[in-house]
């Protein structure tokens, strides 16, 4: 326990700056080289498939899911977006994406303000907690119906941005909110008390002062609600009304056809979001170095 | 089919664009639309005049129909076709079949058009989310193969083990629960696509013709065989091996007894310890890739399904296991339209509109070069040419590149289809696609033998 | 004047666990109720439900052997899935708090992590069958250095498969919690107790497990409880050669009899809710966050 505190002290202190590792300064340590290890041949593990789903994805008309790989083309990536053969892939990337994006923001909004909710102990608390955990662990499939008979009973037609949207948000939700717990016990409450001294207002203290603490936190939460709401499959399926999301539409094409622009689809997202990534984390370097160039010898920035 | 203004995409070749387009001639410039059914209607009575009022292109347009089925069957070309030609908006939605019936029987209205196996039709009549479908309203109704309307093809009886589709084709009311066993004025469902499914296997790798069911079972392919993995016609599968091997007799391949599900779950727990099966596929994707990648080199499997191993260069045969006594046969299954209970209306209208034009031809040409068949082959024929007909339907040498519905190849000149001609196909269909009465059970069981 | 501080602080806590609260209600209170109800309920076996007020689906579950079997496999890959994924969780998110000293690079190398997630689980899944396959990469690289001279087949359609697919798709969930409360634990009193003489180990033992154990537990939740209740895994993984609990009831939904997936539904809720309960019971991750 008190461990916990320096360390809660000390993170306090400093919060972002890695500047002193384990290592002493003379060398790297021999589990260095392990752990180095390990991680890449996780890397290795991670992308040794979806070098698979790479290669694949270029053979032409004749190819299948498996190797030898058959021809060299493009026609996978054409025929994900022109053709209808293959099911609507492109519609149903389209919506999950803009899905995956709402119930992004929502589970970072609403997994945020609940964190701030169970750092005070109140009446019920407990309830609402299981109630968050119960909606984590119950089987999706038998919920999905679940809802999709209230909806029908109430006259709603079930839809993506109603009903599976609530439906794959009962689901981001817990995650977002344990995550949250992770986050926060990071953050140690003298900043609040040090910003309502200088005369903050507790919504500038949210925004000026927890916000920017807990970023690191809220991406982590908005990665969570991102893939598991892109990938959901369960509570989709009978909440999502008459138009798929890419799981369903995938799934359901499978009954059918066997067709590599489902790996061009692959490729195609692992591009973009290399690019995503390259460009954010470009940003953040410039920015580091600017702040840098202005401030010499400050810590950079709360992340 | 729709006589619509020229805005609507008129290049769609075939009969039903050329009687748009002179129909268009004639009429006014105020875009004025027409049912087909007066047409059909005239012939019936005048009164299915008064029921199929004229509707004006506008209202026509705000109409979306949203059809929902398995993607073998509800396909997106076709929906697309469909409103090109028809002028309103088709919405196609693909699920699994079990996500599909809950979704029939749970959010009935979520859905216009449901599209059904013979066994769903049987679920969602009793469950009344369903309304009766007019015979006289369905304009090819009195083309349709026997097959569906009398249960007979040529004189043969066609075998009722399992939810045949004539068995599911019928009800006495248009709000009857219960199907109705014999002709009556109104359908369940207008069925549309329909197969008979055998056995497939890789000829370079077997080293014999195979035409019987037994050979799946055969110790000398053990771990290079596979099953299907959906209970209710996974089943039915190893039902016809084992009778095929003259393990066992069932008194209805397609609806049990508690024994016989025994019996059969029993048998294929053993041959699974004894490491038989290489695995068990779910979807046409997976058997295609068990045999593609060498995997398996003997399988119960889907028709397109082989046709998909060729067109990677690797031989597959279709096994054609035809009748010998009571024993063989391919196990069939059928697909058609249900009309939602809710349906009313100008939307009503526009569902049989739907149904009148799957049934007019383009739709069963598209299913027919896929492997499948039409209920209807006369239209279909119309919009293929003859060479086509003559390899899906008359199974004689095709004199050209076979191609699929979406133009690529799939055989050369010259081949045969595999299982012969329609007539030899569908006449030696011993059982079809089903719900047992002991579908509890037999899933319980079907689990047993999962976790084996 | 102490009941109303309190009441005033449970007042500000339910403001904001308002909207989780508003959200949970209508899409997993509800829907509960309806799967508790139907769990009670008889069916004639073509969907149709009348109520019956009887323990007869749960006493049919109970019972039965198959029950034991689903169960029993599924824990089986939970925990095997739970193990490997903390194993390699712990260390990559231990390697990336505290081995890679520049963050842009330690922040690039984590995203890294999460690229192939961006990818749909289910092409990720079946990109493992031109890997492991009969003829996939890993047997034809054997066969050519002579390792082996029969490809092997336990590395498709297997519980190993199983695994691997489930290790694959949920590190990441390990990763990120742990990785956060790595992060908060301040290299200066690694370093001091460095400086005291501690062990590598004893650092491991007494200081890094102990702080890192609130995101160990919470990566162990979501891993647990999203292993035991998929099936879509086991299902194409297993090659259809094993069962889960879910794909058990998902086969009793696709013909309708809800009362007994309803029931094996409330079984399971219960269980994992028990499960939680029971990691939450030696890490108090609430009593971390409150004031």
């Amino acid at each position: 326990m008190s461990l916990a505190r320096i360390s809660d002290v000390a993170a306090t202190g400093v919060p972002a700056r890695r500047s002193r590792a384990i290592a002493p300064a003379s060398g790297r340590p021999w589990t260095f080289y392990v752990l180095a290890t390990l991680f890449t041949l996780y890397l290795l593990a991670l992308y040794g498939p979806m070098a698979c789903i790479y290669i694949l994805s270029f053979q032409d008309l004749r190819g299948g899911l498996v190797f030898p790989m058959k021809g060299l083309s493009l026609h996978w990536f054409i025929d994900l977006f022109t053709q209808v053969r293959t099911g609507d892939v492109k519609g149903s990337f389209e919506r999950s994406f803009e899905l995956a994006i709402i119930v992004t923001v929502l589970t970072v909004v609403v997994s945020f303000l609940a964190g701030l909710g169970f750092r005070i102990r109140f009446a019920g608390d407990t309830i609402v907690f299981y109630m968050m955990i119960g909606s984590l662990v119950a089987p999706g499939l038998v919920l999905g119906i679940g809802v999709g008979l209230i909806f029908n009973a109430v006259g709603i037609d079930a839809s993506l941005f109603t009903s599976a949207l609530g439906a794959q948000l009962s689901w981001t939700l817990p995650f977002g909110v344990l995550v949250m717990f992770a986050v926060m016990s990071r953050f140690d409450h003298a900043w609040e008390e040090a910003a309502r001294d200088l005369g903050a207002s507790p919504w500038q203290t949210i925004w000026l002062v927890v916000i920017p603490v807990l970023a690191p936190g809220l991406v982590a939460v908005a990665l969570f609600g991102f893939t598991l709401s892109y990938d959901e499959f369960a509570r989709t399926l009978q909440t999502a009304g008459s138009l798929n999301t890419l799981p369903l539409e995938i799934w359901s094409m499978t009954l059918n056809i066997t067709s590599p622009a489902l790996y061009a689809l692959g490729t195609v997202t692992t591009i973009v979001s290399f690019l995503v990534i390259g460009a954010s984390l470009g940003t953040i370097a410039f920015i580091q170095k600017r702040r840098e160039a202005r401030a010499p010898g400050q810590p950079g920035g709360a992340a | 089919m729709w006589i619509a203004d020229d805005t609507l995409g008129m290049q769609g070749k075939g009969l039903t664009m050329k009687q748009v387009k002179e129909s268009t001639n004639a009429l006014t410039r105020r875009k004025f639309l027409k049912g087909s059914a007066v047409a059909a209607g005239a012939a019936v009575g005048s009164g299915a005049i008064g029921g199929f009022p004229t509707i004006w292109a506008q209202e026509i347009k705000d109409i979306e129909l949203r059809h929902l089925g398995v993607s073998y069957s509800v396909v997106k070309a076709i929906g697309d076709q469909a409103a090109k030609d028809l002028g309103f908006k088709v919405t196609m939605q693909n699920l699994d079949t079990s996500a599909a019936i809950n979704r029939f029987i749970t959010q009935p209205n979520s859905v216009d058009i449901a599209d059904l196996e013979g066994w769903q039709a049987k679920l969602a009549v009793k469950r009344g989310v369903l309304q009766g479908i007019e015979a006289k309203r369905i304009k090819e109704f009195d083309n349709f193969l026997p097959i569906f309307t009398k249960g007979e093809l040529d004189g043969h009886k066609i075998p009722r083990q399992g939810i045949s589709p004539y068995e599911a084709l019928y009800i006495e009311k248009p709000d009857s629960t219960e199907l109705h066993d014999g002709v009556t004025e109104w359908l369940t469902n207008v069925p549309q696509v329909y197969n008979a499914d055998p056995i497939g296997y890789r000829p370079d790798l077997v080293g014999h013709p195979v035409t019987e069911w037994k050979e799946l079972i055969d110790p000398k392919f053990k771990g290079k065989a596979a099953i299907l993995d959906v209970p209710a016609i996974g089943i039915m599968d190893a039902a016809l091996c084992f009778e095929s091997a003259d393990l066992i007799k069932y008194g209805n391949k397609g609806n049990m007894t508690k024994a016989e599900i025994d019996f059969t779950i029993d048998k294929l727990i053993e041959l699974k310890k004894s490491g038989h099966f290489r695995a068990t596929w779910t979807t046409f994707d997976q058997s295609v890739q068990l045999m593609t990648a060498g995997e398996v080199i003997i399988q119960s499997m889907w028709s397109p399904a082989v046709a998909a191993v060729r067109v990677k260069e690797i031989p597959c045969v279709y096994a054609p296991v035809n009748k010998r006594g009571d024993k063989e046969g391919y196990r069939g299954w059928c697909n058609g339209m249900g009309l939602m209970k809710h349906l009313a209306g100008k939307k009503l209208d526009a569902a049989y509109e739907y149904m009148n034009w799957y049934m007019s031809g383009w739709q069963g040409a598209f299913v027919s070069r896929y492997g499948y068949y039409s209920p209807v082959p006369s239209t279909a024929k119309k919009f293929m040419t003859p060479d086509e007909y003559t390899f899906w339907y008359e199974g004689k040498p095709g004199p050209e590149e076979v191609k699929d519905p979406y133009g690529v190849p799939m055989e050369k000149a010259g081949t045969v289809r595999d299982g012969g001609s329609f007539v030899e196909r569908v006449t030696n269909i011993s059982c079809w696609n089903t719900l047992m009465d002991e579908a509890a059970y037999m899933n319980k069981r079907w689990n047993d033998f999962k976790v084996a | 004047m102490a009941h109303s501080a309190a009441f005033k602080r449970s007042l500000a806590g339910w403001a904001y666990v308002a909207p989780l609260v508003v959200i949970l209600i209508p899409f997993f209170v509800l829907p509960l109720i309806a799967v508790v109800a139907a769990s009670f309920f008889e069916t004639d076996g073509f969907g149709g439900l009348f109520p019956a007020f009887n323990l007869g689906n749960y006493t049919q579950i109970l019972t039965s052997g198959l029950t034991f079997n689903l169960y029993y496999e599924t824990i089986k890959f939970a925990v095997l899935t739970w193990f490997f994924s903390i194993l390699i969780g712990f260390f990559v998110a231990y390697f990336l708090v505290f081995h890679v000293k520049n963050q842009l690079l330690a922040l690039g190398l984590f995203l890294l992590c999460t690229v192939p997630f961006w990818t749909s689980n289910i092409i990720r899944m079946i990109s493992w069958i031109p890997l492991l396959g009969k003829e996939g990469l890993v047997n034809e690289a054997f066969l050519k250095l002579g390792l082996i001279d029969q490809p092997l087949e336990f590395l498709l359609f297997s519980s190993f498969a199983v695994v691997v697919a489930y290790v694959h798709q949920l590190t990441i969930f390990m990763i990120v919690p742990i990785f956060h409360a790595m992060g908060r634990i301040d290299k200066c009193v690694v370093e001091a107790a460095l400086d005291a003489g501690a062990s590598r180990f004893d650092i491991m033992r007494l200081i890094i497990v102990p702080l890192s154990k609130s995101g160990i537990a919470l990566g162990s939740i979501f891993v647990i409880s999203i292993v035991m209740g998929d099936f879509f895994v086991v299902k194409v993984m297993s090659g259809g050669g094993s069962a889960s609990v879910v794909g058990a009831f998902y086969e009793d939904i696709s013909v309708l009899q809800y009362p007994t997936a309803a029931a094996s539904a409330v079984l399971l809720t219960i269980i994992l809710v028990l499960t939680v309960g029971l990691i939450l019971s030696f890490v108090d991750i609430r009593n971390e966050i409150t004031r």
